[in-house]
């Protein structure tokens, strides 16, 4: 109702255009005719009343019924219509107020209740921004948000909405981002900080730079993808939307024959009231809606029915090592020289030259420790090429500089004592964690770079609690070496661990488990692990709230960069997946019950519409439980101290003699 | 007349109960004249429709919906 009506009208006629009039005028009446009855002898004013509550609620049903006869729909409202009218010319008054009056009972609850599973939505909706505070010509103008362009300046000043997503060219303030990641407590952004509109902010003042504006922002990404998500129909439904559109045609069916055969009307007309498919169409419906919903309060965006179902099947979850298990920031640990007449910043220094020119994750820690060392790491290599599952090779000042695994030494043709020695210390390295490069110079080893990345504290957590998400496998997949991978997974606690692995292999290990019967998730970066993702029943994208290609091709995406959300979504699957079983459960012993009830007597028109209603109520009810807040934290092993590799971050101050 | 431009307009639902009201908009929306697509999500409540906005405005759009006993508004996204 808009704003503007509702001034107009007083609170009586607000009520009587509300939901609620129509039930109470026709039950009162209902009530009036029975205390009539009892009153006086002649049944002559009871029965008027009752005829006048059919028509009171009976009167907007037919109104429907007639629109959608024209519009050629023959629904529910037409069904309950004929029945009424039946009953009315039948002279059963009293089953006529009852059909209708329950009818709209019925509905007035229905569509209270439907929209509450409908909130979450609603919610996101709702928080999306209407207004924006731009800076043009040094002004400050008040726009709809929709209309800043990309690369204004907006202004975010305490307790105001960001209206659009950008990135903080001042100032410094605390923003509640709850309706993108699910996660209210404020975060502190300044200059360079992503920002998402729809968030809040709580104190400070932010200018930010527009680089996504109304329907290019998170939030309407977000809010699109919960809607087609909810529309997308489950495997299941499918299933239940056949049924359901031969119920009704085959129930009217019935009614007209068994009414010709058997001249008995009243029995044909009780099979119209309970040929209404009500709870049968919206118990897959509202158990998604509601599930989907629930998650996205939580920052939890799954892509729809069909992967909800999935998703609650899934008994193996593989996970990448680096960036997911770990910090995804690996640092220098040690520096081993095996060659008597090179120190240790002598070989950080050719370790940090040689890989000046790559890409590769583990290079960005040698250069930076050689800088932090004050190591001159001046002159790149005259040529680069990278191994890939093995290291690098470079030409440095004519020389031949090899830095990687002992497969790419072997490769490189390198034996000998050197080579045993660099063998063992590189197995110690490895025993204890770390990821170990020998670095060669020249087809000589003159040493070993050792890197090391933390566990993420939560890692140990998001195992235990997946497990007992009912997951039976937790598989680490990385392409580091067997060692440094076992030390890793034993802290974290997987079931299972693939070390050494190219991008390609990954894949392998996904289809492998899947040809073994285990239903797969997959949570990566999206990046190097694409092809995986893809094969996985399920690939999660964490941390999506920046890139919006995650939040549109994930079938699980996580707003949030939190491991522990990942048994939070596997278990909302679960319970949505429980949910929608009991709903159809529900519904059809219902239509088993009410046929049956119908068929051999005891269901009249009115039994058949209560049972028919209350069943419709209990669908929604039962799925409204999913958008109740659950804590699936246990306070147990909450406050667990995060586990590090190593923790020290300086060299070890081993220097080998060359054996 | 093959050339009309068209847009794609979002309306938001109210009350929503019973997917029957899915066919029924559809139909009512889809008599307009310059409505070349209708489709509606009965889990969302949206009515998503193509027209050409010269033609019908999204005033109208509303005012169909609502003669098939609905109330639903205009969205940005």
């Amino acid at each position: 109702m808009r704003k503007k009506d509702v001034l107009k009208m007083t609170k009586v006629k607000v009520w009587m255009r509300g939901p609620w009039a129509v039930p109470a005028v026709s039950g009162a009446m209902i009530l009036a005719s029975f205390a009539t009855a009892q009153a006086v002898d002649s049944s002559l004013w009871g029965d008027i009343l009752m005829i006048t509550a059919s028509v009171v609620a009976g009167g907007p049903v037919v109104v429907k019924a007639w629109r959608a006869l024209t519009s050629r729909v023959i629904g529910i409202d037409l069904l309950v219509s004929v029945a009424a009218l039946g009953a009315i010319i039948l002279g059963n008054y009293w089953e006529a107020a009852a059909v209708t009056f329950l009818f709209a009972v019925g509905h007035a609850l229905e569509s209270a209740t439907l929209n509450k599973t409908r909130s979450a939505l609603a919610e996101l909706v709702a928080v999306a921004p209407e207004v924006a505070i731009v800076l043009r010509d040094g002004q400050q103008i008040e726009v709809p948000a929709g209309s800043v362009a990309n690369g204004e300046t907006v202004l975010v000043k305490n307790g105001s909405k960001v209206p659009v997503d950008g990135v903080v060219s001042d100032g410094t303030g605390a923003l509640d981002e709850a309706s993108i990641t699910g996660e209210s407590i404020p975060v502190e952004k300044t200059t360079g900080d992503a920002v998402f509109a729809g968030t809040i902010s709580t104190g400070g003042f932010l200018q930010v730079t527009a680089t996504g504006v109304g329907a290019d922002t998170t939030l309407a990404r977000i809010i699109h993808r919960v809607e087609e998500a909810q529309d997308a129909k489950a495997k299941t439904q499918a299933f239940m939307d056949r049924f359901s559109a031969w119920y009704t045609p085959a129930i009217i069916v019935l009614a007209v024959v068994l009414g010709l055969t058997t001249r008995d009307i009243v029995l044909a007309l009780t099979l119209l009231v309970i040929g209404c498919p009500g709870a049968l169409v919206i118990s897959i419906p509202v158990s998604i809606v509601a599930g989907i919903g629930r998650g996205a309060k939580d920052g939890i965006l799954i892509k729809g029915g069909e992967f909800l179902e999935t998703s609650a099947k899934i008994d193996a979850v593989f996970v990448d090592k680096t960036g997911t298990l770990t910090e995804g920031r690996p640092r220098l640990t040690d520096v081993v020289s095996l060659d008597p007449t090179m120190d240790r910043d002598e070989v950080l220094r050719i370790a940090a030259r040689a890989e000046a020119g790559s890409e590769h994750p583990l290079a960005r820690p040698i250069m930076d420790a050689a800088a932090a060392a004050g190591v001159d790491v001046r002159g790149l290599p005259e040529h680069t090429q990278p191994m890939p599952g093995k290291g690098i090779v470079a030409t440095l000042d004519g020389r031949r500089v090899a830095v990687g695994n002992m497969a790419l030494m072997a490769s490189e043709g390198i034996g000998g004592d050197r080579y045993n020695a660099a063998r063992a210390a590189i197995d110690e390295l490895a025993d204890a964690g770390r990821t170990p490069m020998a670095v060669a110079s020249d087809g000589l080893i003159v040493g070993i770079v050792a890197v090391a990345d933390k566990v993420r504290s939560d890692a140990p957590e998001m195992v235990r609690r997946l497990h007992a998400a009912g997951v039976k496998k937790v598989v680490m997949l990385t392409g580091d070496i067997e060692r440094v991978a076992r030390a890793v997974g034993d802290q974290v606690g997987v079931d299972e661990v693939r070390a050494g692995l190219l991008p390609e292999d990954k894949l392998a290990a996904v289809a492998d488990l899947q040809y073994q019967g285990y239903t797969v998730a997959m949570v990566g970066d999206g990046v190097n692990d694409a092809p995986a993702l893809a094969t996985a029943n399920i690939g999660v994208a964490m941390g999506a709230a920046g890139t919006g290609v995650a939040i549109e091709t994930a079938d699980i995406a996580l707003m949030q960069d939190d491991l522990l959300k990942l048994p939070q979504a596997i278990g909302l699957a679960r319970r949505t997946v429980n949910n929608m079983r009991q709903n159809i459960t529900i519904a059809l012993l219902t239509v088993v019950a009410l046929l049956a009830g119908v068929l051999f007597g005891g269901v009249t028109m009115a039994i058949g519409m209560l049972v028919h209603e209350v069943s419709v109520l209990v669908v929604i009810a039962n799925a409204m439980r999913l958008l109740r807040h659950r804590r699936d934290r246990n306070s147990a092993g909450q406050s667990r101290p995060a586990n590090v590799i190593n923790a020290s971050g300086s060299f070890s101050t081993t220097v080998r003699a060359p054996s | 007349m093959t050339t009309t431009d068209t847009t794609k307009t979002t309306l938001r639902a109210e009350g929503f109960s019973c997917p029957s009201c899915v066919s029924k908009i559809e139909k009512q929306v889809g008599k307009l004249d310059a409505v070349q697509a209708v489709k509606v999500h009965f889990a969302s409540s949206r009515i998503e429709i193509e027209h050409d906005p010269e033609r019908v405005s999204v005033d109208e759009l509303v005012a169909a919906v609502a003669k098939a006993g609905y109330t639903a508004r205009p969205t940005t996204f």
